[in-house]
């Protein structure tokens, strides 16, 4: 390949992270010319996948407290084989036969990202699967340890009926609530909302939703997912998020209201985008990052006036535009993610491979409906006080995993050590004979970024893209970025984001 | 196009760009020239399986075009008649064929006739669900095969249907034309595998049973099923009689029903179908209603002056919570009116009472006013 040296370009993108991916997407078609540089020797970025030997390469390079990469979301990695202490029946698979995500991230029907990626053309490409059952574990309140209980979480008025669990009462109430949460951003119930929007949701649900049992609020908090503890999860976040889940529910088939994309969730979605874009004339080079990014003060003509970043290894090349996340970006425009020494916030993280394909917890969709590949688990912790674990579950189905096996993804804003006793209680409760095994388990911490500033160019030429949340939804948010720097890029006036027409030749099937 | 309330994403958006109608004209003169054929073969009588191409294509185009389906069925008939009058030797391969089926080769032909046919109609049915002359069709082609052909290839026919038409209500479980062609091929397949022994309610064929728990699966995966409790109601009759049930048999089969639906009311008192169905449950107690056949045996005035006391003490409880729900106050007045007719004396409700419910009524629903005037006189309140 020939050097880049002293070569000139549109735009310029580091990180081949999803926000950078869907940008070269929507802008794959425009006649830019585009270099995509990534400086890992993989894509995806911090929402790569890795098999289990990338995994350990992964490990090393972000293991402890890693302060000396300040440019790194994450830290702290370390990997427990467990399998080997097992007799012998349940072992691992070949290393390439796993695709464990980084970033899992559960993706609504209703999100602004999938009619994106139908008029991008690109979801041809993609196969996506439901994520069908909630589940709660819940602690008793005594703070003795919990009995492991696992319960479905009902996502609908069908589930409400069927529901033993709930006596008449019970039933009224809950459907009284979720009345009130399918329209409570309508004008007659704006009063209503103004009036509870502060309250803890538990303490509404009491006091004017005629819910007194505790095992009625868990489901709900389930569904709306914080990462704060119950009495800090107010009705104004609550409400939409759990608006949102029924809201989405059937839309692509009756039983669920999330899917997750196959072989390795969003970072699949990103290397579909950067393929688009290399067919669009898009340049990819992985192992290079920005190092330094500079202007030239007097500048006389168009050329003279374009940015000159410096590439690792030396090569300087000139842009129009430089974008990418905040990790990727020289510290000369970038401030750097706050050391990781201090009380900065992350979110505790950790995969387990588990030696079942605990298919309890992934009964089909509906009557003669899918077979879901993704599972959710609310795991409540003992004492009110500790934020709740989330566990993305995902069957092997979603080609993460050989068959037999599953991939757990647990994920707490507290002490990691929580994580491990969480996924202990989920593999009891399943009612499995033998109990099943955690085979490995990598845990890891993810950091927030400090609030930058969304899309700013914070010097000509530069946009920088918001890094994903360390949250487990997919928010409109990264979309709604994209398409702001997509317009810096293209000018105010452009039209047609994310919309194109399929490429002749290529077979699109319906 | 109705898809009861679950949203589709668009299929395509409106391109009114030079080239699309350029392309759209093309297609309207072919469609024109297609049908004009179609039609001028027909009338010059042309039976042929290329006139039955043509009306493939005009169908797949325009399956709404009843006409051209009547022409079709000209065809099929024509070319029916005349492979089972046939006179010549079927070749080797449609002897052997036939043999295997276990049918004389004329009939085999019209089997494969009809089987291909059917096999025609399935993507048009998925992307057309709701199209009467596709259902209709369907029903032609079984019921030629359960004319010309022996009991035991017609009832695979009907079966595979079975299967046909409970994909179809999975898909859309409240497609009025799926019910009620389910109710014909489960008819259908019971007369075939009774094998003429005239007795309905006993026999191989009897699916009264299946058909019955297949309500209770559709009500599960949707409350709001208006055909599914309907049909129900329809079958509980001939289930009882099917079961052989006694007096207690009945009064637990009645009381179940009435928690299930109770269940189903506490859940979502909003949902008009479940109050259909609970009517129908109360109308079958009612000497007087002769179109709901009683349920209970026997069914006198002692039976239905106990269950309304019962159920007008259990919607009044549904009241709590759902103070805005006018179904509660309009089966509260209805059952109240019936009561005070059955048992004049009996105390389960008061004049006063009634007059609070119409009050409510009328503030949550002013718009039907002159209906509830109506009621008001027709009550006396």
């Amino acid at each position: 390949m020939d050097s880049l040296d002293n070569t000139s370009w549109d735009v310029v993108v580091t990180g081949t992270g999803l926000p950078q991916s869907l940008l070269v997407l929507s802008l794959s078609r425009s006649g830019k010319q585009i270099l995509h540089i990534d400086r890992n020797d993989y894509y995806g970025g911090d929402e790569a996948v890795l098999s289990l030997s990338e995994a350990e390469q992964w490990v090393k390079n972000h293991g402890g407290d890693a302060s000396e990469r300040a440019d790194s979301t994450y830290s702290h990695a370390t990997i427990s084989h467990l399998d080997a202490q097992e007799g012998g029946a349940k072992k691992l698979g070949f290393a390439r036969a796993y695709s464990l995500a980084l970033a899992p991230h559960l993706v609504y029907a209703r999100s602004n990202l999938l009619p994106a990626v139908v008029s991008s053309r690109t979801h041809s490409q993609l196969e996506f699967q439901a994520v069908g059952s909630w589940f709660t574990i819940t602690a008793p309140p005594d703070g003795s340890p919990p009995r492991s209980r696992l319960t479905r979480v009902p996502s609908g008025r069908e589930d409400v009926f069927r529901d033993d669990s709930l006596d008449l009462r019970a039933k009224r109430s809950l459907m009284k609530f979720l009345r009130f949460v399918a329209s409570y951003d309508e004008e007659n119930e704006q009063q209503r909302m103004e009036q509870l929007k502060s309250l803890p949701l538990s303490v509404a649900l009491k006091q004017h939703f005629g819910m007194n049992s505790t095992t009625a609020v868990a489901p709900l908090l389930a569904l709306a997912l914080p990462t704060v503890s119950e009495i800090e999860t107010t009705v104004e976040f609550a409400v939409p998020k759990i608006a949102r889940h029924l809201r989405s529910i059937g839309i692509f088939g009756p039983g669920f209201s999330a899917v997750l994309p196959k072989w390795g969730g969003l970072a699949e979605i990103a290397q579909v985008a950067c393929r688009a874009c290399a067919v669009g004339g898009g340049v990819y080079v992985l192992g290079k990052g920005v190092m330094n990014a500079t202007r030239a003060e007097d500048a006389e003509d168009a050329e003279d006036s374009k940015l000159r970043l410096e590439l690792t290894g030396g090569e300087k090349v000139t842009a129009q535009w430089l974008v990418g996340c905040p990790p990727d970006l020289p510290h000369t425009i970038s401030t750097p993610i706050p050391s990781q020494a201090s009380s900065a916030e992350y979110m505790a993280k950790n995969i387990s491979i588990v030696s079942s394909p605990l298919t309890s917890l992934f009964p089909p969709t509906a009557e003669g409906g899918v077979i879901p590949a993704g599972a959710v688990i609310w795991v409540e912790v003992a004492g009110s006080s500790s934020p709740s674990v989330r566990i993305l579950v995902h069957s092997s189905e979603s080609g993460e995993c050989p068959a037999g096996q599953c991939v757990l993804y647990a994920s707490l804003r507290g002490d990691p050590s929580i994580l491990d006793t969480a996924v202990q209680h989920l593999l009891e409760s399943v009612g499995e004979q033998p109990t099943p095994k955690v085979l490995w388990r990598m845990q890891y911490r993810h950091y927030t970024e400090t609030e930058q500033p969304r899309g700013t160019t914070t010097s000509e030429g530069v946009v920088m893209l918001q890094s994903l949340s360390t949250d487990i939804v997919l928010e409109d948010d990264v979309l709604t970025d994209v398409e702001e720097a997509w317009r810096k890029i293209m000018g105010e006036r452009a039209e047609g984001f994310m919309k194109f027409e399929s490429r002749e030749g290529v077979e699109e099937d319906e | 196009m109705q898809s009861h309330g679950i949203p589709r994403v668009a299929a395509t958006t409106l391109d009114k760009s030079e080239q699309a109608r350029n392309k759209e004209r093309k297609q309207i003169i072919q469609y024109q020239a297609l049908e004009r054929d179609v039609v001028d073969r027909v009338k010059a009588k042309d039976y042929s399986d290329t006139t039955f191409q043509l009306t493939s294509q005009l169908l797949t185009q325009n399956p709404e075009y009843y006409t051209i389906w009547n022409y079709r069925r000209l065809v099929l008939q024509h070319v029916s008649a005349r492979e089972l009058a046939a006179d010549e030797e079927p070749s080797e391969q449609d002897a052997a064929a036939a043999n295997k089926a276990g049918l004389p080769p004329a009939q085999h032909e019209v089997l494969l006739l009809i089987k291909e046919d059917l096999q025609f109609l399935i993507p048009l049915l998925k992307q057309y669900p709701k199209c009467y002359w596709i259902w209709n069709h369907r029903s032609w082609l079984l019921g030629t095969a359960t004319k010309h052909l022996p009991a035991h290839s017609a009832v695979t026919l009907w079966q595979a249907e079975l299967g046909l038409v409970s994909k179809m209500l999975g898909l859309d479980s409240r497609n009025f034309h799926g019910w009620g062609y389910r109710r014909e091929v489960v008819l259908a397949i019971e007369r075939l595998s009774s094998n003429g022994d005239g007795e309905k309610g006993s026999g191989s064929g009897n699916m009264v049973e299946s058909e019955y728990a297949y309500t209770t699966k559709m009500i599960q995966s949707n409350l709001s099923n208006f055909s599914a409790w309907h049909y129900r109601s329809q079958l509980i009759p001939r289930l009882l009689s099917s079961r052989s049930a006694d007096t207690n048999a009945r009064q637990e089969f009645l009381n179940a029903e009435f928690e299930l639906i109770t269940r189903a009311l506490y859940t979502d008192p909003y949902d008009q179908s479940l109050w259909f169905y609970h009517q129908y449950l109360m109308a079958t107690l009612n000497p007087a209603n002769a179109q709901a056949l009683p349920v209970l045996e026997p069914c006198g005035r002692v039976e239905h002056a106990r269950y309304l006391e019962r159920e007008i003490g259990s919607v009044r409880e549904m009241l709590e919570g759902a103070e805005d729900c006018k179904y509660i106050y309009q089966a509260l007045l209805e059952y109240s009116g019936r009561y005070l007719e059955v048992e004049a004396e009996g105390g389960e409700v008061a004049l006063g009472e009634m007059r609070g419910w119409l009050r409510e009524l009328r503030g949550i629903d002013p718009l039907r006013e002159g209906r509830w005037r109506d009621l008001e006189r027709k009550m006396g309140l």
